[in-house]
């Protein structure tokens, strides 16, 4: 079975082997050099000495001498021999002149056999004058099983190199493999369905942790997504197909009994009403939708917020005038966020709409901007209307969800959900609490939101966050 | 008037182009980019209507940017069916004057498309409007009708300056959102006409001849003519 596990442990065996290589080449390449080449320049001064004994003395001075140096000396150290024309032994430390020298003077390694003994010499071969030939030579065949141990120590340095490669190679296998598998096993769990699965992730730090938190990050955002998509197709399958009956069977009427002009003309115009709700409804799908994926993150700005909540209620004021409820804004000076404008302007008009909806006769819609000790910024609207029950509140900001107060009244039942979702996006929450009497619907909005506070963004002025998002 | 539509969809050419002929305007057709972009260039036209997403190999977007290259300064209503915020900062920035997003009706369209020859008759260097014996100063931020001087609150002056500008056209509900509030959302319940009605309160006065009327299905014009 390929694993990645045998790729990187061969790669490694491999590397360590090269490694010992490249060490021992250059190692027994001096060796030979040094030892070789010093032992022949050795025997080449010795031939030299022994040439200029038989030139002044003759051959009968050279015997002396080399027996002489052969009575001196341990046995293997040097070889030496003169021979007669016929190479006959005439003084020396070897019984025979070895076969296999060439003869011509020079040096030489040849291998041959020594009193029945195969051996491997070094020698040097002069031919005297008269025909004698001299041997100067070293037996290197008891060097051979120091090379090779060597050979052999470095041969079992590979094999246990393998060994403990291999072995190596089994246990990380074992190790990533079983993490590996977990996390295969998570992503089938995916792929078949199931989104809310996550990877587990030690608190270990090493590579697969973070591969597995940065999963974990990309499936938060792909569910995310999904959930959104998943919304607004439930959404457009549930709750525009009630409209669009509606319309069709208006349509359809019209074409069976063909009424006269006048009813005509009133069906069409409440057709093209139908079709504008239908519309109405939509679009506020596909801004919810395009707020629970993030995307509109791209529109945040510096902006100060209790200008925002201003604008909003002189807007709301002549509304509230006309219904004869109080509306107020209380701020306490000005609150920089880093925000959407529009859609926060959008978020608090929908809440102060709610407001005066049910706020009741003669009653008070009071609209307040204030900074929390965090440093997070209090959006509220607090009317003195018959509020929301305990039991319907944690369903209010569900889309399409209309109390039992609001029947009755215009809406399609994405107010809320719109102000939950504008909230969210600025990394906030909605609230709903009771205003004793009344309702008092809350967002709680950081001063920089933690979802756009990237680490290479948080530690710059939230100016820049305005700048990178205009680009 | 002369107008040029550029879009590919043939039952919304149809749709506009009768409602544009029935308005007493002359209007030119393409039905994709590259035509558009040529009848653009060389014809004289007092606003274009484009759509942005064209056939042609040239979108309504880059014929805007071609034409604002060349100098050319016709107004120019961008038809969309982004209705993204951002798409329409998008389409003004490319050289667009006004956005209008599909689906529409037929009456916005052609507000606007009054509201934008209008504009570019320019109105510059103009610091007094008048529509009958309606007068506003604009340096002074003074309103009077006749002898009458009117007290406007400073949003309401915007509102009774945006409906001046555009006298005697009609003007709809999401255009005054837009130019006088600047918001690009639709609020639930219709505040504007509460904020219309409170200004007609104040320059309309019973004894006095009505000069700010509703337009049934479309919004409102400010006018003096009978």
């Amino acid at each position: 079975m390929r694993s990645s596990a045998y790729t990187l442990a061969a790669g490694y065996i491999g590397l360590a082997i090269l490694a010992l290589v490249l060490f021992a080449a250059p190692l027994w390449y001096a060796w030979q050099v040094t030892i070789n080449d010093n032992r022949a320049e050795v025997l080449h001064q010795d031939s030299t000495r022994l040439t200029a004994v038989f030139e002044r003395n003759g051959i009968a001075g050279l015997g002396n001498f080399i027996r002489e140096r052969v009575g001196l000396q341990i046995p293997e150290e040097r070889m030496l021999l003169v021979a007669d024309a016929q190479l006959r032994p005439l003084a020396g430390n070897l019984p025979e002149w070895p076969a296999n020298i060439p003869a011509a003077s020079g040096t030489y390694t040849v291998r041959t056999l020594l009193q029945d003994k195969p051996v491997e010499l070094v020698l040097v071969r002069k031919n005297l004058p008269g025909g004698y030939s001299l041997l100067v030579g070293r037996d290197v065949s008891r060097f051979q099983p120091l090379a090779r141990r060597f050979w052999f120590g470095l041969a079992a340095a590979v094999a246990v190199l393998s060994l403990v490669g291999v072995f190596g190679a089994i246990l990380i296998r074992r190790a990533i493999l079983s993490r590996i598998q977990t996390i295969r096993q998570t992503a089938l769990a995916i792929v078949q369905g199931d989104l809310s699965r996550r990877l587990p992730a030690q608190r270990g730090g090493d590579e697969l942790d973070t591969l597995s938190g940065t999963i974990n990050r990309m499936l938060e955002q792909i569910e995310q997504l999904f959930r959104g998509v998943r919304n607004v197709s439930d959404s457009i399958a549930h709750d525009l197909r009630t409209p669009l009956a509606e319309l069709r069977s208006r349509l359809e009427e019209l074409s069976l009994t063909r009424p006269g002009p006048e009813r005509t003309f009133e069906e069409i115009d409440a057709a093209v009403a139908d079709v504008d709700h239908v519309m109405r409804i939509f679009n506020a799908l596909l801004r919810l939708a395009e707020m629970d994926t993030g995307l509109r993150r791209s529109g945040f700005v510096e902006i100060d917020v209790s200008n925002t909540l201003a604008e909003a209620v002189e807007f709301y004021v002549p509304a509230a005038e006309l219904k004869d409820l109080q509306l107020l804004y209380r701020e306490h000076g000005s609150l920089w966020i880093a925000g959407d404008p529009l859609l926060l302007a959008q978020a608090i008009g929908n809440l102060i709409d709610n407001a005066l909806k049910y706020a009741g006769e003669q009653g008070t819609v009071m609209v307040e901007s204030q900074r929390l000790a965090d440093g997070s910024a209090l959006l509220s609207v607090s009317d003195t209307g018959p509020g929301i029950p305990e039991t319907e509140k944690a369903h209010a900001a569900e889309r399409f969800y209309r109390g039992e107060a609001s029947r009755g009244s215009p809406g399609v039942g994405l107010g809320l959900s719109l102000v939950q979702a504008v909230a969210k996006l600025h990394g906030g929450q909605l609230e709903l609490l009771d205003n004793r009497p009344g309702l008092r619907a809350q967002m709680r909005i950081p001063a920089l939101p933690a979802a756009i506070a990237t680490p290479s963004l948080a530690s710059e002025p939230p100016a820049r966050v305005a700048a990178a998002a205009m680009l | 008037m002369k107008l040029l539509l550029v879009e590919d969809n043939e039952r919304v050419s149809q749709f506009v182009l009768k409602g544009l002929a029935e308005a007493g305007h002359t209007a030119d057709h393409a039905d994709n980019g590259r035509d558009g972009l040529f009848l653009a260039a060389s014809e004289p036209y007092d606003v274009i209507v484009m759509d942005r997403m064209l056939p042609g190999g040239i979108d309504g977007l880059g014929i805007i940017a071609a034409l604002r290259k060349a100098g050319k300064q016709t107004p120019i209503l961008i038809l969309s069916a982004l209705t993204d915020v951002d798409e329409r900062i998008r389409g003004l920035k490319s050289g667009g004057d006004d956005y209008l997003t599909k689906p529409f009706a037929f009456g916005e369209l052609l507000a606007r498309v009054d509201a934008l020859t209008r504009r570019a008759q320019g109105s510059s260097g103009v610091t007094t409007l008048e529509v009958g014996d309606l007068r506003i100063d604009l340096l002074s931020r003074r309103a009077t009708r006749a002898a009458r001087t009117i007290t406007l609150q400073p949003r309401e002056f915007k509102l009774l300056e945006y409906l001046m500008r555009h006298a005697d056209q009609v003007v709809t509900r999401t255009m005054l959102l837009e130019n006088v509030w600047d918001y690009h959302f639709d609020p639930q319940t219709n505040v504007v006409d509460v904020h219309v009605s409170k200004l007609r309160q104040k320059i309309d006065t019973p004894s006095e001849r009505p000069l700010l009327r509703t337009v049934r299905n479309a919004g409102y014009m400010l006018t003096a003519q009978e």
